[in-house]
């Protein structure tokens, strides 16, 4: 039963709730050493996204994570990337151009319509709790007693 | 007394342990690398660089810290880009012996433009010397005074438009006016236009078609691309004076207290706004000069050993477009 | 569920009562050990183009965290090559068992210092120190250089593995984790040990030293403190000692309820947390912190880091013993026990950790391999690879998976315990259930 509800949790489609029309957003980040700013931007999904990437001391780079596109921009040198955002969730912007010593650790966050997988997960979090009353509450109370 | 196999394990083992540390001692002993790191720490290691005529020289570059690139200034050359921890490489030659700048082309800080180094050519017989260029520049014969005010005597009410002006000025004999635009600053140049008997718009009209008449799209093209590469940062993408740089540069003026005694306080000052009417009571002679000589620790760079007077002229024609529509 | 006696065949017994195989990965291990420090000064300044980082902090952390202390225990602990030129010293010789007794000073590491106490510390310090030790290559480098010397330093001072016991930064966390891992080392049958005169597995003999680790094999029921050097199946005369395979976390089932444990399992759960936050998450301002030493902002961040890990957490985890607790006094011991039920889950928390940031930095991996010092060589074609983030699709799920089963497996231990202990754990539980989705929120 445990096992029904978990795959039910993982699985099942989200109930849509509301739909917002799909729009063209543009977003002005700027990148320094080593951060975004604003270091996550919100979208929903369908929205066609451009990112305006303005370095504010090195040259830096934005990548998103499993939409794969990116792009570079020198200090006085505004580029931009524009994508449609057709996947839900929350994706890691990184850094692709080394930017010193904390490069790997340059993140920044794109917010696309409602984090589904972290409720899922949530979901299953507490799954597993309730699971792990079923499979191992002892079957005799836990009783006080001097140890 | 000690089996074989002991013995023979010792020395495999103290022959790995000698040729693991020998192996890169010695590989890095024997690599040349030019070392580009950013200004504030160190800049080019090493920043000077001897060759010799006839013979072109290859040169390696890493980068210890972020994206930078490399260019020799006044040379016809594609920059090459230096990436962190990777290894590029470009080969030289020269057809005159002498000392060459050579300078990053990727902005790596506020202090970038300081990443510069030498590199001397000598021939056989004699050591190499500073600069085969001694044309005087412009603005040392028309004896201008760089670090004076420009204000400019009057400017126009809305941006002139130079498809007008050139209308205007196809008919008029306007040469004369034309022929002096080096030394004229647009300003100057509508003070000059008064006796033509048009009025203050058209005037001013004409003015940004003369402008235009001395440069050409091309030139406006790599004016664009200098700027966009070199000046940006600090002046702004629209060279509004409010580059990525400038609150820094504002800040470290302020921090440092410094000045020089003259007829301005020369110390690291917010960039300039290029859209301020003032630049229009600046002539191209001016404007050069200031590219040229730079700013005398206002933080503005000196580009005379990077640009050739083309590439400047280029520049300062592109930064009037800032004023005007085509 | 019955456990496996590895041992049992032939093959495998063979290779490990030898001791060329496990010396020839031990040589491997220091050579490349060796070539990591050197990278720091004679390679690239950048991190993602130098050996000593790519090799260290992606490369082999990956292995120890996802493979070698989930699956094997303390199994790296038999092929570090930290502390082996010290055995070496100790040994007199590199392949003979004790051939020779040199003079080393041999003392006994003092009984207040016989714990995890210094463990935990210089973990800690790690970990305050982490972002300029995971990305400068010559601070890696002094960091292992470090080790290095003073575990040999210690061998020559110290009887047996002193450095490995009690001062390596990472047999702490191994020590701890071991006891979830299927892998074990125990004897056969007590009544040998029993019968055995000289006790050799301790004590050595001809045929090698005496516990490195200074466990007495015959009395061991836990992994926490056995380091799987092997020297004890060379020694035993009567071939009493066996390698099993068995189920996950039985060690968990008796828990040692030591204070020093205890902390070691808040200090890894607290990292793993803080580090999802300021490595993984997108505040700018608190990375910059961490990462300029000795500034003011860095203190500020040293002392927010230092209060989550040893007032917060343990602190919120006493209360929720409390809170199941039935007006008996809460002892260190049943604390500690009771904090056996973070044991799994801070392993998971840091395999879900690694995962993301090994996969966003494994193409780093194949860079370095072709040109380990960033000296512009290309010696497999790989040096040119671009990066980006590896099986991105795959990581969310995974971490998901893991986290949610390190949850169920805490639960399970907090049920389990909670008889030994005697409370009820179900605020416990909720505390685990918390950090988890903290851990979710940050990651995801």
């Amino acid at each position: 039963m445990i096992t029904m509800a978990a795959t039910l949790a993982a699985f099942a489609p989200f109930p849509v709730l509301e739909h917002p029309p799909a729009r063209a957003r543009t977003f002005r980040v700027e990148a320094s050493q080593y951060a975004y700013s604003p270091g996550a931007i919100r979208v929903n999904p369908g929205d066609t996204v451009t990112i305006e990437l303005v370095s504010r001391d090195v040259v830096h780079g934005l990548f998103v994570d499993d939409y794969g596109v990116s792009i570079t921009a020198d200090p006085g040198q505004t580029s931009r990337l524009t994508f449609v955002a057709d996947k839900a969730g929350s994706f890691r912007m990184r850094c692709n151009v080394t930017c010193g010593a904390m490069h790997p650790f340059m993140i920044g966050k794109l917010n696309v319509g409602v984090n589904t997988w972290l409720y899922r997960s949530l979901a299953l979090a507490g799954l597993a709790v309730a699971a792990s009353f079923i499979l191992f509450i002892p079957k005799n109370k836990i009783r006080q007693e001097t140890v | 007394m000690k089996r074989t196999s002991e013995q023979v394990t010792r020395l495999l083992v103290a022959i790995f342990l000698v040729g693991i540390v020998a192996f890169p001692v010695v590989a890095w002993a024997r690599t040349t690398l030019i070392h580009a790191s950013m200004a504030e720490t160190g800049g080019w290691s090493p920043d000077v660089i001897r060759g010799n005529l006839g013979q072109p020289l290859h040169l390696r570059f890493t980068s210890d810290d972020v994206m930078h690139g490399f260019a020799v200034g006044q040379m016809d050359m594609q920059a090459v880009d230096i990436e962190p921890g990777k290894v590029s490489e470009v080969t030289l030659s020269f057809d005159k012996p002498g000392i060459y700048t050579f300078y990053c082309t990727r902005w790596c800080g506020m202090n970038h433009w300081r990443m510069r180094g030498t590199i001397e050519i000598s021939d056989a017989s004699e050591a190499p010397t500073q600069g085969s260029n001694l044309e005087i520049p412009l603005f040392v014969s028309l004896g201008l005074n760089l670090d004076a005010p420009h204000p400019a005597e009057a400017w126009p009410a809305s941006k002139p438009s130079a498809q007008r002006g050139m209308e205007l000025i196809q008919g008029a004999d306007i040469d004369t006016y034309s022929s002096t635009y080096q030394s004229t600053s647009p300003a100057g140049m509508f003070e000059k236009l008064s006796t033509s008997g048009w009025s203050e718009s058209q005037r001013w009209d004409a003015v940004a078609a003369i402008w235009q008449t001395n440069t050409s799209t091309e030139g406006l093209a790599e004016g664009r691309r200098l700027f966009a590469q070199n000046c940006a940062a600090c002046h702004g993408e629209n060279g509004d004076g409010n580059g990525v740089f400038a609150g820094q540069l504002e800040a470290a003026g302020m921090a440092s207290g410094q000045g020089m005694a003259g007829s301005q306080d020369m110390r690291m000052t917010r960039p300039a706004d290029l859209t301020r009417p003032d630049l229009l009571g600046a002539s191209p002679a001016l404007l050069q000069g200031k590219l040229l000589r730079g700013g005398m620790g206002t933080g503005m760079p000196m580009w005379g050993s990077i640009f050739t007077d083309e590439q400047l002229w280029n520049l300062v024609a592109y930064l009037y477009s800032f004023h005007y529509e085509p | 569920m019955r456990k496996l006696e590895l041992t049992r065949s032939p093959f495998i017994k063979k290779a490990l009562k030898s001791r060329i195989p496990q010396l020839i990965v031990l040589v491997v291990m220091l050579t490349g050990f060796i070539f990591a420090i050197l990278a720091g000064s004679t390679g690239s300044r950048v991190g993602s183009q130098n050996f000593g980082i790519v090799f260290v902090w992606i490369a082999w952390w990956a292995v120890l965290i996802l493979v070698a202390v989930p699956f094997f225990g303390r199994g790296w602990c038999g092929v570090c090559p930290i502390p082996v030129v010290g055995d070496w010293l100790q040994r007199g010789a590199i392949l003979d068992p004790a051939a020779r007794k040199p003079k080393w000073l041999k003392l006994r590491v003092p009984g207040r210092l016989r714990n995890m106490w210094i463990q935990n510390l210089s973990f800690t310090l790690v970990a305050l120190f982490s972002s300029v030790i995971l990305t400068i290559p010559l601070v890696t480098s002094v960091v292992l250089a470090a080790m290095l010397f003073l575990a040999i330093g210690l061998s020559m001072i110290f009887e047996r593995r002193a450095f490995c016991r009690y001062l390596c930064p990472v047999g702490g966390f191994i020590g701890l984790y071991s006891q979830t891992s299927p892998l074990e080392l125990r004897i056969k049958e007590k009544k040998v040990c029993a019968r055995c005169e000289g006790k050799p597995c301790y004590n050595g003999s001809d045929l090698g030293s005496g516990c490195p680790w200074d466990v007495f094999p015959g009395g061991l029921s836990k992994n926490t403190y056995c380091g799987l050097c092997l020297e004890c199946i060379r020694t035993c005369p009567h071939d009493n000692i066996a390698v099993n395979l068995r189920p996950f976390s039985e060690d968990l089932a008796s828990p040692s309820g030591k204070l020093d444990e205890a902390f070691k399992a808040f200090i890894m759960l607290a990292a793993a947390m803080i580090y999802a936050f300021v490595l993984m998450g997108s505040n700018g301002a608190v990375k910059l912190a961490a990462f300029s030493i000795f500034s003011p902002e860095w203190f500020l961040y040293a002392a927010s880091f230092l209060t989550v890990m040893f007032i917060l957490l343990p602190g919120t985890f006493w209360l929720a013993v409390q809170a199941g607790n039935y007006k008996l006094p809460v002892t260190g011991k049943r604390f500690a026990s009771a904090s056996t039920a973070l044991i799994p889950l801070g392993l998971m928390f840091w395999v879900a950790f690694s995962l993301s940031f090994v996969m966003t930095n494994a193409t780093y991996i194949a860079a370095v391999l072709s040109d380990p010092l960033g000296l512009g060589w290309n010696l497999f074609g790989t040096a040119a690879i671009t990066w980006q983030p590896l099986f991105t699709a795959w990581v969310l799920p995974a971490q998901t998976l893991v986290l949610v089963g390190g949850l169920f497996w805490s639960a399970r231990t907090a049920w389990k315990t909670s008889q030994q202990v005697n409370i009820n754990p179900i605020p416990v539980i909720g505390l685990c259930l918390l950090v988890t989705v903290l851990m979710l929120g940050l990651l995801l």
